[in-house]
């Protein structure tokens, strides 16, 4: 059977690693490195508030002080001294579409915003480079009394103490270096505040890119779900390819209150000379639900794990995600839960794919807290692996505090089946659209998760990968 | 002569989040008298098994040593998992689950070393039978290599046990070589009493069509450490981990269980089931490591965890690392209480609660005990688990 084994090639990205001819004149960047002066330059930049200048500088002394993680990937590759910590383009905040730059506008265009906002979905807010320079939330949505906005101007509105007592709560510097690193440099960013009992019918979408070389990406996402409220976030990154390494620090924080329901659904597609190091964490309150919808398939080094805190009773979380390593990739990838009420449960199910000397690692830990009576968990990885030069390592970790838990796991390394290949070649279909649609089925139990354009863009990337084309 | 450990063992293969405090295991005691640093004489020594006694430590791993390339045979120059931590005790005559500190422990005390070889296809039905009857506040490190030459068999059971109240100090290292085809069977009992300090290393590895089966049972002692690595270095070679445990009061048990699959078509399976009681605490590390080089392997990794006390605490850790694609590698573990379908079905035969959790523990553990292959030790340790219970 080995005439049957794959043959995968690296295919040609640059459709998804497009970068606009444009000078970079327009663009205003601090001096490299990352020290006090730099930090109270972002500040006054921002026009922060002065327990948020305090706050950067307290988080620069934990990130000075603290040391690398000692797990996971090597980052050995990332010079913090290189990297540009805030680049911000001139433009300013834009109401419409209208006023947008063109440069931007093609940009956007090419990112397929304006036809998600011909599909009249929700308001989309754009991170251009470090800053929010397009913001846009429907009528409709906001008539709702849903707050969709940039996180730099809401500190300025009504909404700051609600900010100022949720900011980095759920994501304390003091976690790691790089949240400690965020704390002090962060900018651009989305908050979204959805009140008691609205339920958002459409989803809100973001898209990120990183677009000039040697700039960190830093932006703060704060979602706040109130009682009984109801809402989807879409986060899609891409960006364009750099000598330089580029590094994404960014953190989500989402607090979901009693009876409330939040998915977060992100297509990840950095470029492969990413550091991809973004934190995630929810917290959920009594009877809430935590959606998070995963695809990791770009950057050359991802560490990305989105931790739920399931505080409240009969609180719940499901996380689906898949990973995609290919050449040069280096992806560690999963997800954390902690399970502090009663009758929690949790749902984890990833499938990683490894091709091309890629490495792709799943991640996880399960802890279930003695307070967590009839707790429920359940982990399912599956990890394909496509040759024999590539990595699939499956890495999970359970810590059981409660003999009144049901904790099931279990995980599966293994390749394309020949059987399978045969079986469906036998029905006259070739032996590549057999592998493809194998890998697709592998991959079904994320895309059908997304909504349509997204599943269908993934979709497309898996055909592609696979086909060589 | 009396010692102070403290001894970095069980590092887990890969490093992972420091939270779990699962990435490795601290043995820090002090003042730890050691009064014997040999193993006692076999109570049972079958004809047909040729025996060394007192070897030194190192002079004892040169077997391991002369053949470290096929060993640690692996094609190609591919990376490592992430924070890879293997290099950590390469310099180990033949590499262990606990680790390189239990070889410096063992040096630096001076254990002497009792080697037992079984020439080439000479295979040895009856078991070799070594029981350490520890009495109280004594300490014994001991160290064994047991070496099955092509085509051989030989089984040894080795039981550790004391009056329950007992306390004291018990290490033991055990390396093996199963070379082309011959079989190593290995029992491990373990029944100190509730104030023992107890740790048991296993390092091992197969040449093709070799095979190392290796039964243990943790039933005592106050702080357990246990670990084995064995290298599936050829092709076809298997190992089977069977494990049964019973934790009970604030008692501590720390495994680390690693099969290295580098040959092809090489066959693991690692299972691990037991019981945790009133505040005790266990973690348990597996590893399967499919190495570039170990097409159409095949490992099952699974653990079944009984937990009968709101106080306990349970560290799981089952890790698979693949660098081959024509490999099939799972693990799966159930962790909790009885089912309450189990326990209605019992009730309605009549069965209480109470009798069904010590029907169920000894399910668990009856079926590690009757792998025995020696009728009078196997009815000792069912009675053992009987009068625990």
């Amino acid at each position: 059977m080995s005439d049957n084994k794959q043959k995968v090639v690296e295919i040609d990205r640059s459709a998804y690693e497009f970068k606009d001819i444009e000078t970079e004149k327009d663009f205003y960047r601090m001096e490299e490195g990352l020290d006090e002066e730099t930090v109270l330059k972002v500040s006054a930049e921002k026009n922060d508030p002065e327990w948020m200048r305090d706050f950067r500088l307290k988080c620069l002394k934990i990130y000075n002080e603290m040391e690398m993680p000692k797990w996971g990937p090597s980052i050995e590759g990332l010079d913090m001294d290189r990297i540009t910590s805030y680049v911000r383009h001139k433009s300013e905040m834009k109401n419409s579409w209208e006023d947008v730059p063109e440069d931007i506008k093609n940009t956007f265009e090419r990112l397929g915003i304006p036809q998600a906002e011909r599909e009249s979905l929700a308001g989309v807010g754009a991170q251009y480079d470090s800053e929010l320079v397009y913001h846009n939330v429907k009528d409709e949505v906001a008539a709702q009394g849903v707050i969709y906005t940039d996180l730099e101007s809401a500190m300025k509105t009504e909404y700051a103490d609600m900010i100022k007592s949720h900011f980095m709560t759920l994501i304390p510097p003091t976690d790691h270096k790089f949240a400690a690193l965020h704390g002090a440099v962060w900018s651009g960013g989305s908050f979204v505040y959805v009140p008691k009992g609205v339920k958002v019918d459409i989803p809100l979408q973001s898209y990120f890119r990183l677009n000039a070389a040697g700039a960190g990406q830093f932006e703060h996402t704060l979602i706040i779900v109130d009682e009984g409220a109801d809402l989807h976030f879409i986060e899609g990154c891409s960006a364009p390819k750099y000598n330089v390494a580029n590094l994404h620090a960014g953190a989500v924080e989402l607090f979901v209150a009693k009876n409330a329901r939040l998915r977060y659904s992100t297509i990840e597609n950095w470029s492969k000379n990413m550091y991809n190091l973004n934190t995630k964490r929810a917290i959920i309150e009594e009877n809430g639900v935590m959606e998070w919808v995963s695809g990791s398939f770009g950057s050359h080094t991802g560490y990305l794990y989105p931790m739920t805190i399931l505080k409240g009773d009969h609180s719940q979380m499901e996380f689906t995600g898949i990973t995609f390593a290919g050449k040069g990739q280096n992806l560690d990838t999963g997800a954390k839960v902690v399970h502090q009420g009663v009758g929690t449960t949790s749902v984890i199910n990833s499938k990683s794919i490894s091709k091309d000397g890629g490495i792709g690692t799943y991640r996880s830990s399960v802890v279930i807290q003695s307070s967590a009576k009839k707790a429920k968990a359940s982990v399912s990885c599956d990890s394909l692996m496509v040759d024999s030069i590539s990595r699939a390592d499956t890495i999970p970790g359970m810590d059981i505090r409660t003999d009144d838990a049901d904790v099931g796991h279990e995980a599966k390394i293994g390749r394309i089946s020949d059987d399978a290949i045969f079986y469906l070649m036998s029905r006259g279909i070739s032996e590549e659209d057999a592998k493809a649609m194998i890998v697709s089925g592998f991959a079904n139990p994320v895309s059908k998760e997304l909504p349509l354009e997204y599943a269908v863009e993934m979709n497309n990337l898996i055909k592609l990968e696979m086909s060589g084309h | 002569m009396n010692k102070d450990l403290n001894m970095k063992v069980n590092v887990l293969p890969v490093l992972t989040y420091g939270f779990l405090k699962v990435n490795d295991s601290t043995v820090s005691e002090s003042d730890i008298k050691i009064d014997s640093v040999t193993t006692p004489d076999a109570s049972k020594m079958p004809k047909g098994i040729d025996v060394k006694r007192g070897v030194d430590f190192i002079e004892a791993g040169e077997i391991f040593i002369k053949n470290k390339d096929r060993i640690m045979y692996t094609t190609g120059d591919f990376a490592g998992p992430n924070a890879d931590t293997s290099g950590r005790n390469e310099n180990q005559a033949i590499r262990t689950g606990m680790g390189i500190d239990v070889d410096e422990l063992m040096i630096s005390a001076g254990a002497k070393c009792d080697v037992y070889t079984v020439e080439e296809n000479v295979k040895v039905s009856e078991p070799v039978i070594i029981e350490y009857k520890m009495k109280d506040g004594e300490g014994s490190i001991s160290s064994q290599v047991i070496h099955a030459k092509k085509g051989s068999e030989i089984s040894v059971i080795l039981a550790y046990e004391s009056e329950k109240e007992f306390g004291g100090f018990h290490g033991i290292s055990t390396r093996l070589l199963a070379e082309e085809d011959a079989k190593i069977n290995l029992y491990k009992i373990q029944m100190l009493g509730d104030k023992f300090i107890h740790f048991d290393d296993i390092g091992g590895a197969c040449f093709k069509g070799g095979s190392i089966n290796i039964s243990s049972l943790e039933l005592g002692a106050k702080k357990t450490w246990t670990g084995c690595l064995v290298n599936l270095a050829e092709k076809e070679a298997e190992l089977t981990m069977d494990m049964g445990y019973l934790v009970r009061y604030d008692n501590f048990l720390d495994v680390n269980y690693i099969a290295d699959q580098r040959g092809k078509n090489t066959n693991s399976v690692m299972h691990a089931k037991g019981v945790l009681m009133d505040s005790a605490t266990k973690v348990f590390r597996g590893t399967i490591d499919f190495k570039n080089g170990s097409s159409g392997s095949a490992g099952d990794e699974q653990e079944d965890t009984l937990m009968l006390s709101p106080d306990v605490i349970n560290r799981s850790m089952p890790v698979i690392l693949c660098q081959e694609e024509d490999v099939d590698g799972r693990h799966g573990a159930t962790i909790g209480q009885l089912g309450e379908d189990l326990l209605f079905y019992m009730q309605t035969r009549g069965i209480d609660e109470e009798e069904a959790k010590r029907m169920m523990i000894r399910a668990r553990l009856d079926s590690v005990a009757r792998t025995i292959p020696d009728k009078e030790l196997e009815q000792r340790v069912i009675f053992y688990i009987q009068n625990i219970i």
